[in-house]
């Protein structure tokens, strides 16, 4: 299928998903750099030096921004243009505002970091960007739907594969949860005040926060591994009809989810049931879609031999299995009045965040780029020593954040026999310096990787063009 | 191949040093479920709730900044007997699970031999639940976390060659296995804590 076709319209536009997977790279090393840095910052405060714009308060959501923002996004726009073009066997609609897309996203990453090091910050979490970088993420999020949906509109084939479903579902929920999260007055170019105040607030900042998690990091992977899965091991979906299926229960069930981050908090006690209810309900697509994965990998045994990336698809399933499950469990009220609070949280983040997340990602690049390089992989033991050192900090991790987290539940409840605190918030964080320690650990591990992962990928895309593929040729669609 | 119908006593021990022979041994064999369940799987349930009676009752629950937590001895003995139900279920449902996956990655089906697998995975576990003497939450943290990597070498090697299968396939069927251990570990944190908010367990302010 490769050839050298010169004219823009004829082939493929895979330059901007290079662009796009190269800048990603980027920032999962910057943003997971700086995530290790104030995993040191707790265990050594002096690490700031005394600069407010090296204190924990300012590196955290940058650390959080770069990772979601910088490294997620630039993936899924990147493998969301890649595999939209071969599911519509057309090449890109408006490609020259797929480039605008790709730059723009990365300026306002860069812009929007140095405002959050500055200390310019909305005081919302995942959505600390002030006003003027919510309205240049909508500019470039409505662009990167009309080149996307525009792809789809001029498809060669009937049916719009799942994957560009769970994509669609990223790019039209996250729309619509940002432009509402994000609605403010400005009182200057740097403040602005939020639309809703007190328990609304809350409201919508969780329904936003939640479903980030739910329609960017779960709905827009699926969408990766519905297409990269399949490809990678050379076999179709398991189940086509369980994965339309998931969708729409995914869709349908997410949305209701984001209370269970108020429980025990000042909003209406049925809210939080609400929430607790359907976090439950969730389970069942999310391992739906878990088994589906599971299926469609199990026959590609062989694969497995000379494939360093599938091992990473396979092993992403599992923390899925894990976060999706953990997910629902912590919104249960007897066990989240337990865990809310505490670094149990942050290791069911990070076991979504680096075991899910980072590890599909990791997969399809591995994949991906010697695609796009045309050529195989530059080192095929880098990645399988990149497969161990991911596991291995992806497990520390969640195994030192359980220590901690069950510990500070348990000393945060603890009452004496008048019915007062036993513990201060202050002594109990100072007693857990041990399993900051461990996850400094867990950290270096796992950014090691990654930077195998960066040295690996550069080597094998260095000195190489692009290669240009034709879309196949397919009869003209029928009316339906 | 040859079939024998029992093992050497000492085989979860022996894994400790030479897991390949122990691998090539359990691949010729077919372990009777009986009697790997009662000579291996309800002793190594039963030890680490045992472990940690003794060193709940010595020293207490240490969890950094507290003092020493004791816990009254009839609490602690619940706590115990919920704590081997929890692992006897976890062990006896892994085997379960393994032996359903057997059939998607053409692995072996009898569930003796999947009680045998069990075993072997649950060994180092079990050997570091000796730091259960001193329940101090992170030492036991810091001490499981290579009794963790064994037992996950054990996994990853064991079961192509335990289960006569390939080695990628043995990774498949390990990846999907650990996905499972994963939501049982997580599940037991679940249902621990679960049940201290209602007052199972330390007496906690809800």
């Amino acid at each position: 299928m490769n050839t050298t076709a010169t004219k823009s319209n004829l082939y493929y536009h895979d330059r901007v998903v290079t662009v796009l997977v190269a800048w990603s790279i980027v920032w999962s090393v910057l943003g997971m750099a700086v995530g290790l840095y104030v995993a040191a910052e707790l265990v050594w405060p002096q690490l700031d030096f005394g600069y407010p714009w090296l204190s924990y308060g300012r590196l955290r959501p940058l650390h959080t921004n770069v990772v979601v923002f910088g490294f997620a996004v630039s993936a899924l726009m990147a493998t969301a243009f890649y595999s939209v073009q071969r599911t519509s066997h057309v090449p890109l609609f408006a490609p020259a505002l797929a480039w605008f897309c790709c730059i723009a996203w990365q300026l306002a990453i860069v812009a929007g970091g140095l405002s959050l090091l500055a200390g310019i910050n909305a005081s919302k979490e995942y959505a600390e960007l002030e006003w003027p970088f919510d309205i240049a993420i909508t500019i470039v999020w409505v662009c990167f739907a009309i080149v996307f949906f525009g792809t789809i509109a001029k498809r060669k084939i009937q049916p719009i594969y799942v994957s560009n479903w769970f994509y669609g579902g990223l790019i039209i929920v996250i729309a619509m949860l940002h432009i509402v999260n994000s609605l403010a007055m400005p009182v200057t170019l740097t403040k602005s005040y939020s639309l809703f105040a007190g328990a609304p607030d809350a409201i919508v900042q969780w329904w936003y926060g939640h479903n980030a998690v739910g329609f960017l990091l779960t709905g827009g992977f699926l969408g990766m591994m519905y297409y990269f899965l399949p490809k990678q091991a050379g076999r179709p979906i398991w189940s086509y009809r369980l994965s339309i299926v998931a969708f729409w229960a995914f869709t349908y069930s997410y949305i209701w989810a984001g209370p269970h981050h108020l429980h025990f908090n000042a909003i209406p006690d049925w809210v939080q049931s609400l929430g607790m209810v359907m976090s439950l309900i969730l389970l069942a697509p999310s391992w739906a879609t878990m088994i589906n994965g599971i299926m469609t990998v199990s026959g590609a045994h062989a694969k497995l031999k000379t494939d360093p990336a599938l091992k990473f698809i396979v092993l992403s399933l599992a923390f899925y299995g894990l976060a999706t499950f953990e997910g629902p469990m912590m919104a249960i009220k007897s066990v989240n009045i337990v865990s809310h609070f505490t670094d149990w949280t942050i290791g069911h983040v990070h076991s979504g965040a680096l075991g899910w997340n980072a590890m599909i990602t990791f997969g399809t690049f591995y994949f991906l780029v010697p695609k796009l390089a045309g050529r195989d992989l530059y080192s095929v033991k880098l990645a399988n020593i990149h497969f161990w050192l991911a596991l291995a900090g992806t497990m520390l991790y969640i195994l030192a954040m359980w220590g901690a987290g069950v510990s500070q539940g348990l000393l945060w409840l603890s009452l004496d026999e008048i019915g007062e605190l036993n513990f201060s918030f202050k002594d109990i964080m100072g007693s857990m310096a041990p399993y900051y320690g461990l996850r400094v650990v867990a950290g270096v591990l796992f950014l090691s990787g990654t930077l195998l992962l960066a040295f690996n990928l550069f080597k094998t895309l260095q000195g190489q063009k692009v290669v240009r593929v034709v879309p196949p040729p397919v009869a003209a669609m029928e009316a339906a | 191949m040859k079939q024998q119908t029992t093992l050497a006593p000492w085989f979860p021990l022996r894994l400790l040093i030479s897991p390949t022979k122990v691998f090539n041994e359990l691949a010729g064999t077919r372990p009777d479920p009986f009697v790997m369940f009662f000579k291996y799987l309800v002793w190594f349930a039963l030890i680490p709730p045992f472990l940690a009676y003794i060193g709940a009752a010595t020293f207490g629950w240490r969890l950094g900044a507290a003092e020493p937590l004791f816990l009254p001895a009839g609490d602690l003995l619940l706590v115990n007997m919920l704590y081997f139900a929890a692992l006897l279920f976890g062990l006896v449902s892994t085997a379960v699970i393994s032996q359903w996956m057997a059939s998607t990655y053409g692995a072996r089906q009898s569930i003796g031999i999947h009680f045998a697998l069990v075993t072997i995975i649950a060994g180092p576990l079990v050997v570091g639940s000796l730091v259960h003497l001193y329940p101090h939450v992170f030492i036991n943290i810091l001490a499981f976390i290579p009794a963790l990597i064994w037992s996950m070498f054990l996994l990853f090697r064991g079961i192509p060659v335990v289960l006569r299968i390939t080695p990628e396939r043995g990774m498949l069927m390990a990846s999907a296995l650990i996905g499972y251990l994963l939501v049982a570990a997580v599940s037991l944190l679940g249902i621990t804590v679960a049940l201290w908010s209602r007052g199972i367990g330390p007496s906690i302010g809800v």
